[in-house]
């Protein structure tokens, strides 16, 4: 047998796989079209067909637009946080030190614990009773009274978001250890006899390398953060009042709480939109910053 | 211009020794090449030099002040890598006006140099380029341009013609001569090509693991090699040695029953290796005493000479003779040889041994 397949042959070997992507994301996500023109309710009837009832009715109401903002910070900030954290991260573990390999085995921990545990234990570090920030705080004199971070409108968003960044930072640190042993020795080197001090060698002799990388685990980060729903809703339920209710949240009480599965579909469809739109966005700008070589 | 001085250096990992006690002495303006097989040291030392490296022991010496604790960039060094090393983001003119603005030159001062720098290699149509825009030679050149705008006290150079095919290679080591000649900066260079280390240097320095096998002039290096590491290290073709024992008889050539007339000033017999260059091997007339009779394998028209591959008791003899030389392959030759091209080391040492130059008995 010759290395080369005919169409043919290459189609048939991918033809499992095919009808097993068609059955679980193609059919649903047909359905879940159809479903979006409709009046459908999660149990009961079949619907009427409504045309772009639903879409008109999301696109005017309140809820979907505050939801929106709530998803779009929670995505950038988190992400931005992670892409930070990880490389200063990163960058130290790069140093000589010893125990440097243990430390970066430790690292991984927060990424590989499900989100569910992770979310329960920063409800455990945010309890407004015996939380350890709150003991921390007082105990170091930055606060007067203990306080209930998530039950706060105004705070709870931001305890959201510095609980995923703990959780996700460890990925955007591992791509940026990785792309720092690639960084040639002997431009390193150049650079400290050309007398540049830490931020330029950084700006100068890293970052060209980080670039690409680090562009890949945003796009990746940024997609997962739009969808974002297991520790919102393990920590806070999108409460309270509503502070914390993204798209997914949103999608969720519309489709399973309120039982209105036709607007759930076509809230879903707007938020695979986005991210579809994310997703090419970044990928163009991979592209144009790797020359079209990408 | 500046000296250069390094003394007693050593540098160990562990237990390894990397470089063990290295002492160079650089006058202003000479151009030093460290010449070894890889893994031999130079390139540490040149790191040490450099200041990428404090040795573990030892001091080096700038202009007679010792720089052992002076962070690289205030020793006033420059570098040129094997890799050239650009930083891939930058354009050519901010690569080599880089060292400039890390330490605060204005910005019109710093093109201006970089503009004459760039006039010097010939790459001032390329100052908008980035590197990843340039052949393998541009880019060397950049990276040579970024070592001279800063006028330094010293070069520091690490293979930098080793990526650069045949052609090229040949033309920036002219250039590189050229550019020593005109601004006498003090030079030490690394390199595992002895034609560049020929070429080049006004001393070399040959390195071996960790240590320096000798350190002279070009001619020095290649008519009196100091030790059998250096002999067989430099030439190409190398140098044929030949095992022998020396007694108050004469050279005998082990395995072979020959016996040289040279004898010895000790009548006790000594192990010795007998080293000739190709080159000063030549077909024999029935008068030449000294002189090795061996068999040929085949032979090669290199162009202007017929390289002669032969063996003598299985060690295999080249000669390197001139283009019309009549040869054949089986053939017994005789080859000679003038005792002045002869080298003796003593096998035990390696060291060289001094010949005599009395007439042959």
């Amino acid at each position: 047998m010759n290395g080369t397949l005919t169409p043919l042959r290459a189609w048939l070997l991918m033809l499992p796989l095919l009808v097993i992507m068609l059955s679980v994301i193609g059919w649903p996500f047909v359905d879940t079209l159809r479903l979006s023109f409709t009046d459908a309710r999660l149990v009961g009837t079949g619907g009427e067909y409504v045309g772009l009832e639903n879409y008109r009715r999301l696109f005017a109401s309140d809820a979907f637009w505050r939801a929106f903002r709530i998803t779009t910070v929670f995505a950038v900030v988190s992400v931005l946080l992670e892409m930070v954290l990880g490389v200063l991260v990163a960058l130290l573990l790069f140093q000589d030190f010893r125990g440097r390999n243990i430390l970066r085995a430790l690292l991984i921990l927060p990424w590989a614990l499900p989100t569910v545990v992770n979310a329960l234990l920063w409800r455990l570090i945010y309890n407004p009773e015996y939380g350890a920030l709150n003991a921390l705080l007082l105990q170091s004199g930055l606060m007067e009274e203990y306080r209930s971070w998530l039950g706060d409108p105004g705070s709870a968003l931001a305890a959201l978001i510095v609980a995923d960044a703990w959780k996700n930072f460890p990925l955007v640190a591992l791509i940026s250890l990785a792309a720092l042993h690639a960084v040639p020795q002997a431009i390193r080197a150049a650079a400290i006899v050309d007398g540049a001090n830490a931020f330029a060698r950084f700006r100068y002799v890293i970052l060209p390398y980080l670039a690409g990388p680090l562009m890949v685990a945003m796009v990746l980060r940024t997609i997962e953060a739009f969808k974002v729903f297991d520790i919102i809703w393990v920590m806070t339920r999108g409460g309270p009042a509503n502070s914390t209710r993204t798209l997914s949240i949103l999608v969720y009480q519309e489709a399973f709480s309120f039982q209105r599965a036709g607007s759930g579909a076509s809230l879903a469809l707007i938020i695979t939109l986005a991210v579809t739109l994310l997703a090419v966005a970044y990928v163009a700008m991979i592209r144009r910053a790797a020359g079209g070589k990408f | 211009m500046s000296t250069l001085d390094l003394i007693g250096i050593g540098k160990s990992y562990g237990a390894t020794e990397v470089l063990r006690s290295i002492d160079i002495s650089l006058a202003s303006g000479e151009f030093l090449v460290l010449l070894g097989a890889s893994g031999c040291g130079k390139s540490t030392l040149l790191n040490v030099i450099a200041g990428l490296l404090s040795p573990t022991t030892g001091e080096i010496r700038i202009d007679g002040k010792r720089v052992n604790e002076v962070h690289p960039k205030d020793r006033d060094v420059a570098m040129v890598f094997q890799s050239y090393a650009l930083y891939p983001n930058l354009s050519v003119r901010r690569n080599i006006g880089f060292g400039l603005e890390m330490r605060g030159v204005p910005r019109a001062r710093r093109d201006e140099a970089v503009a004459r720098v760039a006039r010097m290699l010939q790459i001032d149509g390329l100052l908008d380029r980035k590197p990843a825009e340039l052949s393998g030679g541009q880019r060397q050149r950049v990276a040579i341009g970024r070592a001279l705008v800063r006028e330094p006290k010293i070069f520091l150079f690490d293979e930098p013609l080793s990526n650069l095919d045949a052609k090229l290679r040949m033309e920036m080591r002219a250039e590189i001569k050229h550019l020593h000649r005109l601004l006498a900066t003090t030079v030490v260079y690394v390199t595992h090509d002895q034609i560049e280390a020929m070429t080049l240097a006004t001393r070399i320095a040959v390195m071996n693991n960790g240590a320096i096998e000798q350190i002279g002039s070009p001619e020095d290096i290649y008519r009196r090699p100091a030790t059998v590491f250096v002999a067989s290290f430099v030439g190409a073709p190398p140098m044929n040695l030949i095992e022998a024992t020396w007694d108050g008889r004469g050279l005998h050539l082990d395995g072979s029953g020959q016996t040289l007339a040279l004898p010895a000033p000790d009548a006790a017999p000594r192990p010795v290796t007998l080293g000739v260059r190709p080159e000063d091997l030549r077909l024999a007339d029935p008068a030449d005493e000294l002189a090795i009779a061996a068999t040929v394998d085949f032979a090669e028209l290199t162009g202007p000479d017929r390289i002669v591959f032969s063996r003598l008791a299985g060690v295999p003899i080249l000669a390197s003779l001139p283009p019309h030389s009549h040869v054949t392959a089986d053939e017994q030759v005789r080859l000679t040889f003038s005792k002045r091209d002869m080298h003796l080391f003593d096998r035990g040492s390696g060291k060289r041994i001094d010949i005599p130059l009395r007439p042959v008995a």
